[in-house]
């Protein structure tokens, strides 16, 4: 049998995307080199230490305190965010106004600012005798040096990622869809409601999670505004770097380990709330 | 009335997108807005929603006056091309929409939801999301969703436009048996005449802006009144014939075909006729045909749609093939015949075949102009008269050719002239309009270099015998540019001691006249004054003005409106010309 002898070179399923090989070779090692191992060598470190130092360290209360300011305020600017840069990403979506480029511009400048200059120049503004503060002052409202003045610093740092992932969502939500709610006898505010956010919501989440994940993460802006009073105004990172001055490594990989948990927690949550929504709106267009 | 809209008009950026449109539309009716894209229909539909404000009329619902009512307030069910559903609600949600706004007890909207997909026969998708729905599915949920409120008026955008033909036909049946079961006005926007006949009671049909014909379906596809619904409401060829005191004549042979409204006051005249491609009777030779005989032709296509076989046909007698419209030139005219598989069998054609072409049935249109002719003293200036931007615009509109003619000294005996010439404007220009006016031409256009697509069209005559003529001649002219129409009523100075209780009356008399008689929406003007100076005076306030003037007495062109045909400044003016009452030949007028 001659045919059974010419073994049919196997056919290669044609690919349209060349590279998957290479591509996935990169992600893999990018993420090794640069995420992976970093985290494997924080967690060694903290490894390295016995569990009852361990439990003490990040059980500490000047830790405990650190931990409800730099989520706390994290959450709360975060939350700022996603509520005024909803407001700011439609009306530049929905509204043709004078300088709507400018603005547009300006969104990203906090991307671009190295974060001590934002930081010092916010406490410019809101230390007791700046341009803000000395109004405020007056009326026993201190921005500076308390946890206002960190949630500043943290919402300004926050601000672009919730407009720029919101922006593209409010440019698809078809304007049919309002029409369509308002012959149906429903009000304005009822069509922002039920058709306008819900639509939205999954890439408002994205934002909220982004502006989260970097001002838990953020250092240099806020030790400006922050004044860094013990057990008042000290960030979790803040924490971390006295550790470090005091060549207290292993303590500094705790607490460390410590914000890399409840962050990982915080993350997963939120992702698995959006994975759960995009199912619900995007189930085969 | 259940839907009433009187003299609609949406303005975007100063251009009418809905120019002065007036329907009615009856209880229980199925009406359906037909135009190509662009035409202004879906615009149309969004103002009776009430979604788009409108810059001028009224719309009424119901005898209730809702021009200035919001949307949510007027009562109507709305939808769309691409569904508008709401993505992130169940179907049940969905349909429940309208009633959860209302705050309806939830036991009655459960039992409305279940009404509703009954209707639309959808029973059992309650929870599904509209992504996990076909597209058919989807727009049935929509229709639903439209119903929900109970509306008196259902309005329907392209709501087939996404869906593939089986879909399409089997929605547009439960759309139609929908509509019956609960009587309700329906109004549907399409581009497509199938669907059109398919579902309406009604047709309108838009162009530019502006509602050209309405009609039962089946008048419309056999009368058509404007060359654009001839040819937007199925196929159609365009021929231009002539029509005199014993007929109408195709090239030189005559045909039988209902001739149209005397607009031209008996003298004989070219007319555009057409031809539908079920009309066109084949045979091998002349004496086999049961119709009358327009032409030879050759068999240059054929093609097969399954019930009918279609062929394209090149006429090969020269003088008729001038006259077939829609081409570029004679050696270019093709005719479109369709046949059905009988006739196929009974004369079975191969390409090249030489055949004698019958036409069962012609149908005049009342439109007045038919064509157009540019007349210059040399060939070469014809020619370029007829590159002119207007021109080349207004025949390619109306899908009418222009024909060049040299006119070299204003001799005697000129060979009879067809159509609508068009001349330069200039100082010249009123002898020439004078004599062309004398040899038989009907309509002259003035044109003076690159004048613009007009904006604004001023209609005046000077003797009540010409109004209709003129009138007939705007609503034509206007059908095919977006531009409002004026009439300017002037009062002499002399004449204003007698009151001004008569003129008032002309004005709305001939305003009446132009909608009921020839479809024209028309603003009217009185001015107090000399007639050519407020003439004038009219024509500078804007720019790309346009007027059209009809005359009875042939000397008035080249005295009194003499400054009107002047190249400076300079507005497209359109001669009307009809013999006063008194020249009529007597059988004529009998």
């Amino acid at each position: 049998m001659k045919s059974s002898s010419q073994k049919p070179a196997r056919q290669r399923e044609p690919n349209v995307l060349p590279g998957f090989g290479i591509t996935l070779g990169f992600t893999t090692f990018f993420l090794c080199a640069i995420v992976l191992l970093p985290l494997s060598a924080l967690l060694l470190k903290a490894g390295g230490m016995d569990l009852s130092r361990f439990i003490a360290v990040i059980t500490s209360p000047r830790a405990l305190a650190s931990y409800r300011l730099s989520f706390g305020a994290s959450l709360l600017a975060a939350t700022v965010n996603m509520v005024f840069g909803f407001a700011i990403a439609w009306s530049l979506v929905r509204y043709d106004f004078p300088g709507r480029k400018f603005v547009d511009a300006i969104i990203d400048m906090p991307f671009a600012l190295p974060t001590a200059v934002s930081g010092i120049a916010l406490t410019t503004v809101f230390a007791g005798n700046g341009w803000i503060g000395q109004y405020l002052e007056p009326h026993g409202i201190q921005v500076a040096y308390t946890w206002i003045g960190i949630t500043v610093a943290l919402t300004l740092i926050g601000m672009p990622f919730v407009v720029r992932t919101v922006q593209p969502a409010i440019a698809e939500v078809q304007r049919d869809l309002e029409d369509a709610a308002e012959t149906l006898g429903a009000g304005r505010f009822y069509v922002f409601r039920r058709i306008i956010v819900p639509t939205v919501l999954p890439a408002l989440l994205t934002g909220f999670t982004l502006a989260f994940a970097r001002a838990v993460g953020e250092y240099g802006s806020v030790i400006f505004i922050a004044g860094n009073k013990q057990m008042k105004t000290e960030i979790t990172p803040l924490l971390i770097f006295m550790h470090l001055e005091e060549f207290d490594y292993a303590g500094a990989a705790a607490l460390g380990v410590v914000m890399l948990a409840i962050s990982f927690v915080m993350l997963l949550a939120i992702n698995l709330l959006q994975v759960w929504g995009r199912k619900r709106l995007m189930v085969s267009r | 009335m259940s839907i009433a809209l009187d003299q609609v008009t949406k303005r975007y950026q100063e251009q009418p997108v809905v120019n002065d449109v007036s329907i009615e539309v009856g209880e229980g009716e199925f009406f359906v807005l037909l135009g190509p894209s662009g035409s202004g229909k879906s615009t149309l539909l969004r103002a009776i929603a009430g979604l788009t404000g409108i810059d001028h009329g009224r719309i009424s619902l119901h005898g209730r006056d809702v021009t200035h009512v919001r949307a949510r307030d007027r009562g109507v069910g709305l939808v769309f091309q691409n569904y508008a559903l709401f993505r992130h609600m169940t179907v049940a949600d969905n349909i429940e929409f309208a009633l959860r706004v209302r705050r309806m007890k939830r036991a009655d909207r459960v039992a409305r939801r279940k009404e509703l997909l009954k209707l639309v026969a959808l029973e059992g998708l309650d929870e599904r999301l509209p992504g996990q729905l076909s597209g058919g599915q989807q727009q049935r949920v929509a229709v639903a969703r439209a119903l929900a409120h109970k509306p008196q008026v259902l309005l329907l955008d392209e709501p087939f436009g996404a869906l593939d033909a089986k879909i399409r036909e089997e929605l547009r049946r439960t759309i139609r048996a929908v509509q019956r079961e609960l009587g309700i006005t329906t109004v549907l926007v399409t581009h497509d005449q199938e669907e059109a006949f398919a579902l309406a009671d009604t047709i309108g049909v838009m162009n530019h802006g502006r509602l050209l014909e309405v009609g039962h379906p089946h008048d419309l596809y056999a009368q058509p009144a404007t060359r654009f619904v001839a040819t937007f409401l199925g196929a159609a060829n365009l021929l231009l014939a002539r029509q005199g005191a014993e007929g109408i004549r195709f090239g030189a042979t005559p045909v039988n075909a209902e001739a149209s409204a005397r607009l031209h006051a008996g003298r004989e005249h070219e007319v555009v006729a057409v031809l539908r491609p079920e009309e066109v009777e084949l045979a091998a030779t002349r004496e086999q045909l049961s119709s009358n005989y327009i032409a030879r032709g050759a068999v240059e296509d054929i093609a097969f749609t399954g019930a009918l076989e279609r062929l394209r046909i090149r006429l090969l007698d020269e003088p008729c093939a001038a006259q077939l419209l829609g081409s570029g030139s004679a050696a270019e005219a093709r005719l479109e015949v369709t046949r059905t598989q009988p006739e196929r069998r009974e004369l079975p054609l191969r390409l090249g075949a030489q055949i004698a072409l019958g036409a069962r049935r012609l149908h005049i249109l009342p439109t007045p102009i038919s064509s157009f002719l540019a007349c210059a003293p040399t060939e070469a200036e014809a020619e370029e008269l007829a590159r002119e931007p207007l021109l080349e615009s207004l025949s390619s509109r109306m899908k009418t050719r222009v024909t060049l003619r040299a006119i070299d000294g204003l001799d005697e005996a000129p060979a009879p002239f067809a159509g609508v010439a068009a001349v330069a404007a200039g100082d010249k220009a009123a002898s020439t309009v004078e004599w062309l006016l004398k040899h038989g031409a009907a309509e002259v256009l003035v044109l003076p270099r690159q004048a613009p697509s007009p904006s604004r069209v001023y209609i005046h005559w000077t003797d009540e015998a010409v109004r209709r003529a003129t009138l007939a001649v705007s609503a034509s002219l206007l059908r095919h540019v977006a531009a409002e129409a004026v009439y300017l009523g002037i009062v002499t100075e002399g004449a204003q001691a007698t009151g001004r209780a008569a003129p008032m009356r002309k004005l709305l008399d001939a305003r009446s006249e132009a909608q009921s008689v020839h479809g024209l929406e028309m603003r009217t003007e009185l001015a107090i004054g000399e007639t050519v100076t407020e003439i004038t005076r009219n024509l500078s306030a804007g720019t790309a003005q346009m007027l059209v003037l009809g005359i009875s007495d042939i000397e008035q062109a080249g005295t009194a409106y003499r400054s009107l045909l002047a190249a400076q400044p300079g507005w497209p003016v359109l001669i009307v010309y009809r013999p006063g009452e008194s020249r009529i030949s007597p059988e004529i007028a009998a």
